[in-house]
């Protein structure tokens, strides 16, 4: 008796166990998204590879444009052709699935934005989400006169020599301070004829 | 008789217990790879990337490097020779590629300082900010426009039109202050300096009164 006790005792602790397993997986949810490359890969790649095109590319077809912008920017005015997908809505069910059917498609898709500083975050995390068929466009948009203008920019251009600025403006400020110096040295001098004065008073102790 | 067909399946409960847990194990095999899921997950990254609080404005930061705020440290995520070029006081250079290097890991994750990533414009600095947060790193900021934004307002300020707000002419005194401080020499700021300068020389009549003692002393 006592060791049919024992059996039953070391069954019933391992029908718990067995349960809490399978309610363990059960209860998994597969993420909906995972991450297909870590940090380093990434920053390997996106310091060698170029992604980013110009206007003149846009005329390739099987490009997918899309604008990151919001709603209210979108309808003020796009690109042609493009697909609003607002920056914060990019993880959605749909916009997900859409993503998947262009990486399937092999299209190649182009991020724009109002500058290409707006797109490069959203451009970062679907990168290591392992969506590589994507670019961003270096352009800018502006309206005037209800129309939209894009423009090329350079990307991290170093626009200025500060430095030389710096250099100059002390070379512009010194030329002009020259001939007043001379007037301040001036004054100076008169004060050691002051001192003689001293000495012969002191003699007369 | 239900006793001993009870034994027998018994008999076999060690098998059968440990047949259902390699299953399970096998189970895990096909659970998703987590080794290139480091970090925060994706939707977590996203609402921090939307957010515009990493940005660090040119004028807050000037403020920041004149009053010599201890608090922060500047990295400069361009390369070397532009860094050589011209950079701001006490930056240092480590470039994108280097970021995740384990040398520079210490400046960048810890809790001390805040660390400000400046680049050109910024690009790069946004994108080693996206890595960084990923990873979970804490206190991490960018300057808003870089090295380009920097020189348009601090070093060379436009100066404001005589239609504009008092408040654009404070913003334009305070930059013109800072731009002064960076190193910028004005031309106005020289002509000052005489004014200054003759306000000393009636300093220099009083050694001269200082003299008129001397004789009553040397009468003693």
């Amino acid at each position: 008796m006592k060791e049919l006790e024992k059996t039953k005792r070391i069954s019933i602790a391992s029908v718990l166990f067995i349960l809490v397993i399978l309610i363990a997986l059960l209860a998994y949810k597969r993420p909906k998204h995972l991450y297909s490359e870590n940090t380093k890969s990434t920053l390997e790649k996106i310091t060698t590879e170029n992604y980013f095109t110009n206007l003149t590319e846009l005329k390739d077809t099987n490009v997918v444009l899309i604008d990151v912008r919001s709603q209210f920017d979108f309808e003020k005015g796009h690109l042609e052709n493009a697909v609003n997908i607002y920056a914060p809505e990019i993880l959605n069910d749909t916009n997900s699935k859409f993503f998947d059917e262009l990486k399937k498609n092999n299209n190649s898709v182009i991020l724009y934005g109002n500058t290409p500083n707006e797109v490069i975050a959203p451009y970062m995390l679907l990168y290591q989400l392992g969506y590589k068929n994507i670019k961003i466009l270096t352009a800018e948009i502006t309206y005037s006169k209800n129309k939209v203008i894009s423009k090329d920019v350079e990307i991290e251009k170093s626009k200025y020599d500060i430095n030389g600025f710096i250099q100059e403006s002390i070379k512009k400020a010194s030329i002009k301070a020259k001939p007043k110096p001379e007037v301040v040295k001036t004054p100076k001098k008169i004060i050691p004829i002051k001192k003689k004065k001293k000495l012969p008073v002191e003699g007369g102790c | 008789m239900v006793n001993r067909k009870l034994a027998k399946v018994l008999k076999f409960r060690y098998t059968i217990l440990a047949a259902i847990l390699v299953l399970l194990a096998a189970g895990l095999v096909l659970l998703p790879k987590y080794e290139k899921h480091e970090g925060i997950n994706p939707e977590e990254l996203l609402s921090n990337v939307i957010s515009p609080e990493r940005y660090i404005t040119s004028d807050e930061l000037a403020h920041k490097i004149i009053n010599q705020d201890p608090s922060f440290l500047l990295i400069d995520v361009r390369d070397e020779e532009n860094f050589k070029k011209y950079s701001l006081p006490n930056a240092i250079n480590i470039p994108l590629k280097n970021l995740l290097k384990e040398d520079f890991e210490g400046y960048i994750n810890q809790s001390q300082f805040d660390v400000v990533f400046l680049s050109n414009d910024n690009l790069y600095a946004d994108q080693a900010w996206v890595l960084c947060n990923r990873l979970g790193y804490k206190n991490l900021h960018v300057l808003k426009g870089g090295i380009n934004n920097w020189f348009n307002t601090i070093i060379n300020p436009a100066k404001p039109n005589e239609n504009m707000a008092s408040i654009d002419f404070q913003l334009y005194s305070n930059r013109k202050a800072a731009s002064m401080f960076f190193g910028v020499a004005y031309p106005e700021q020289v002509k000052k300096k005489p004014v200054v300068v003759k306000k000393v020389t009636p300093r220099k009549v009083v050694p001269i009164k200082k003299k008129k003692k001397l004789p009553v002393e040397g009468g003693c």
